[in-house]
């Protein structure tokens, strides 16, 4: 690949101080050390350095949510790829702008947030609803904070609110039934059954709403209506399950989330607060945590390192804080999904979690030595 | 305190325990700074002839610690910016430079514990001795609260305690008994390492004897063997009095300063790293050409030798002789290539803390390192890594982030001065920040301004003192 960067080493001097394209320097150089990683030496002690860098820390991330894009390709079609791409573009186009205005490199982090934005979506959800959502999403809730590792929201979990929040109806009006046999949809561009039909998909936890719940094998395997890549329990699981293993995500956040969710759905039962149509007490709990984005959310929205606690044990409050409060906006509102909220209204926690449990560490610390 | 984090880096060349004897040198280049010492006043004229063991110069900063003279040789001044050169070395009989005078004065004033501290320092043996808690050089005639004698030496590559110890167990023991003498009734804790091998079998049966040595068996992870480390594990308080840190061969210099009254000069110092043909321990004393050395073991001479462990050491690339404190050489293969698209290779030879590459199913090898960064420098994503792995508790990136909006007085707060300049939080960042030098940069303001309040008092209280004294002066004279 010695051709390769003699083009490179070539062109920089356009791009550097003083070069015509000066001003496209972030993105000349985010694509530079795409194909090469840096030269840079260390300066001084320590002399070495873990070859872990944030490039491959993103890229973990991004293989696990593979599974479920793949699972959200059988299930809905073909129309996921265009999704994906608008989703990528807009975003980039407003982190690399931010970029060039900071003068900063741009940064991995977009790249997750790129792929799993369209994964919380209604699958039948217009093309410029995606764009609008992830601009909005990486606008708001992250470069106005100073970019990633300043922000305090899921910038994936903003945007969606927003679309949520301003167009309801659209949202509502795009779910799409899932696939089934050998080829599922892959061979079909399917789109939303125009809103003149008048029939609205309904997700499994809306249908639920009305005292029908599906099967808990079809939770499990995905074929269920549902945002793009929600549906497929197993296959999240597995992903999740990856990135626990390679401490990108840490385990504490998911524990914290769905032991407080399987607790408090439980004891609702059990206290006869409220009622499924599936009886028992274990099933419908499963049946629960399968359905809908919560296990999703547990795994690849709650553990973003960023937006969530630093502390040990912040991160277990703050999973408790998610698991329940979606227990209670399931139940107790009209909403039927409650994780995006849940997870937003951690993020706002998270700092105050942190305050406090640094407070109590370096309390702790004062005493030593 | 329980041990927390730390984490061993396993490395390409690893020292072995043999220890191989160096050419007789013809010059010698005696640095005058060291990590921890400047010598600044000089004690020799030029052209002067020395023998071993004769003071060169002195730090009047640290208790007049002197730079001694490891052979005989004529002195060669400012020939070289920052040494003093030794021309025509020669090995007579070294002896000790001791003014018989000197001793009785000191016998008489303080004693014979006086005695034993002043040859420790003069003889060159006090210089391995370290204060616990800020890594200085302890003051030779105070009392210390404990000792933490250690034989492990963790950091990838410093010479071993092993090594050191082979052949010379007796006079180790004896060492010991020197140091206890020393002291009235403080213990001594010897730290060894919690494994079983013969020799470490060996060693205690040999100490077992010894009411007054407590033994501390410590795992085996780096930087547990870190004096600052240890004596925060061992429950002892700043406030109590200082605690001295000594490794073995502090010991062992102690042995030969007290039973024969002999200067230390000979280090047994490890030359390891990837750069080095035969990793391995050599024996040198300080001034030793920087170049016979490299000569002999760096195989690439690119290569980056660094002045310590490839944690916590500096770069001695322009040094032309071993410095006084050394203990051990690294050589790091500097960073040549850029990887084509590094961070989608599958990372089968990549050692990582974290399990992101595919050498994570594989059993824990030692790989091969260069001086490269490998990634490119972010803002922080608060991923807790160099929380975990911090042996001293601390929360690394909380104090990144104070230090990055200038909060010096939160960071202060946030016990940067408990840092123990491990390296590991630098090393584990995936977001490349040098944690550990911000820490050290803010712990050096803190100190500075903490010590111009200190100054600021005093003058105050000067002042208000002679303000006093004026109004008592001028009440006496009305009267
Ligand atoms: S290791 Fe680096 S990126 Fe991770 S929390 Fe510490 S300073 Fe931040
Ligand atoms: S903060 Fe200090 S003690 Fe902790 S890991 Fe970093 S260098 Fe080591």
């Amino acid at each position: 690949m010695k051709w390769l960067l003699k083009i490179v080493d070539a062109v920089r001097p356009t791009f550097e101080e003083g070069g015509k394209l000066h001003v496209f320097n972030p993105v000349f150089g985010a694509l530079e050390h795409f194909l090469f990683a840096p030269g840079t030496r260390t300066l001084g002690a320590p002399h070495i350095r873990d070859p872990i860098d944030l490039k491959r820390f993103m890229s973990m991330a991004i293989i696990s949510v593979v599974p479920c894009v793949f699972a959200a390709l059988y299930f809905f079609g073909l129309r996921i790829i265009p999704m994906i791409i608008v989703s990528y573009a807009c975003g980039l186009a407003v982190e690399a702008a931010f970029a060039i205005v900071r003068k900063e490199g741009i940064n991995e982090g977009f790249f997750v947030t790129g792929i799993l934005f369209p994964m919380i979506l209604p699958p039948g959800i217009p093309l410029w609803m995606v764009g609008v959502g992830v601009a909005f999403g990486v606008l708001i809730g992250k470069e106005l904070f100073g970019g990633t590792g300043r922000n305090i929201f899921n910038p994936a979990l903003v945007g969606r609110c927003f679309l949520a929040l301003a167009y309801p109806a659209k949202m509502s009006a795009s779910w799409i039934e899932a696939g089934g046999g050998l080829t599922g949809r892959l061979l079909e561009y399917a789109t939303a059954p125009a809103a003149t039909d008048a029939v609205t998909v309904a997700t499994p936890l809306s249908e639920a709403k009305g005292g029908q719940m599906c099967s808990i094998w079809h939770l499990l395997f995905g074929n269920v209506s549902g945002s793009a890549g929600e549906t497929s329990a197993i296959l999240i699981i597995l992903g999740g399950v990856f990135l626990l293993f390679t401490r990108v995500a840490n385990w504490r956040t998911v524990a914290g989330i769905l032991l407080s969710f399987v607790i408090l759905t439980g004891a609702l039962i059990q206290g006869g607060a409220v009622s499924y149509s599936i009886d028992g007490l274990v099933s419908p709990i499963i049946w629960h945590v399968f359905a809908g984005g919560l296990l999703f959310g547990a795994f690849f929205m709650a553990t973003d390192p960023v937006t969530s606690p630093t502390s040990n044990i912040g991160k277990w409050i703050y999973g408790i804080i998610i698991g329940s409060t979606t227990v209670l906006i399931r139940n107790f509102t009209g909403y039927v999904e409650g994780v995006t909220f849940a997870i937003l209204l951690g993020n706002i926690v998270a700092p105050i979690l942190d305050e406090a449990v640094i407070a109590i560490r370096i309390r702790r610390l004062r005493s030593e030595g | 305190m329980r041990f927390r984090g730390g984490y061993n880096i396993l490395l390409k060349g690893k020292p072995d325990r043999n220890i191989s004897v160096m050419p007789e040198p013809e010059v010698l280049y005696l640095p005058l700074a060291s990590k921890r010492f400047t010598f600044s006043e000089i004690c020799v004229q030029q052209g002067q002839k020395v023998n071993g063991g004769d003071i060169l110069a002195k730090d009047p900063d640290n208790y007049g610690v002197p730079l001694l003279a490891p052979l005989a040789g004529e002195i060669k001044l400012g020939a070289e910016e920052g040494y003093v050169v030794l021309d025509n070395v020669r090995k007579d009989e070294e002896r000790a430079d001791l003014a018989e005078k000197e001793i009785e004065h000191i016998e008489a004033k303080m004693g014979d514990g006086g005695v034993k501290r002043y040859k420790l320092l003069s003889l060159g043996a006090w210089q391995f001795f370290y204060d616990a808690y800020t890594g200085t050089l302890p003051d030779p005639q105070g009392d210390p609260q404990a000792v933490i004698v250690s034989t492990v030496s963790l950091e990838p590559f410093l010479a071993r305690g092993d090594a050191q110890l082979q052949k010379r167990l007796l006079d180790f023991t004896r060492g010991l008994e020197h140091l206890q003498s020393l002291l009235e009734y403080q213990p001594i804790y010897l730290v060894l390492p919690d494994i079983t091998s013969a020799f470490a079998d060996l060693v205690r049966n040999h100490i077992r004897g010894y009411a007054w040595v407590k033994m501390v068996e410590i795992p085996l992870t780096y930087p547990y063997d870190d004096f600052g480390i240890l004596a925060r594990r061992l429950n002892l308080k700043r406030d109590k009095g200082p605690v001295w840190g000594v490794r073995t061969e502090g010991i062992l210099a102690t042995d030969r300063a007290l039973t024969i009254t002999k200067p230390c000069t000979v280090r047994i110092i490890s030359i390891g790293g990837a750069g080095v043909d035969g990793p391995t321990h050599i024996m040198v004393v300080p001034g030793y050409p920087t170049k016979t050395i490299a000569d002999k073991y760096v195989l690439e001479p690119s290569a980056r030798l660094i002045d310590g462990g490839v944690l916590t050491g500096e770069i001695a690339g322009q040094s032309l002789g071993v410095e006084t404190e050394c203990r051990g050489l690294t050589v790091l293969p500097e960073l040549e290539e850029r990887e084509f698209l590094g961070f989608v290779r599958a990372g089968w030879g990549r050692s990582s803390y974290t399990p992101c590459f595919l050498s994570a199913l594989r059993k824990r090898f030692r790989e091969d390192y260069t001086s490269g960064v490998r990634g490119e420098g972010r803002p922080c994503v608060s991923c807790g890594y160099c929380e975990d792995v911090c042996p001293a508790g601390l929360m690394p990136h909380l104090i990144h982030k104070y230090l990055y909006r200038d909060l010096i007085e939160e960071a202060d707060e946030a016990r940067v001065d408990l840092c123990i300049e491990c390296g590991l939080c630098s090393y584990v960042c995936p977001s490349k920040i040098d944690v550990r030098g911000e820490l050290i940069k803010a712990k050096e303001l803190i100190a500075k301004e903490q010590e111009e309040i200190r100054q600021e008092q005093l003058r105050q209280e000067e002042a208000r003192r002679r303000e006093a004294e004026a109004r008592k002066e001028s009440e006496e004279n009305s009267e």
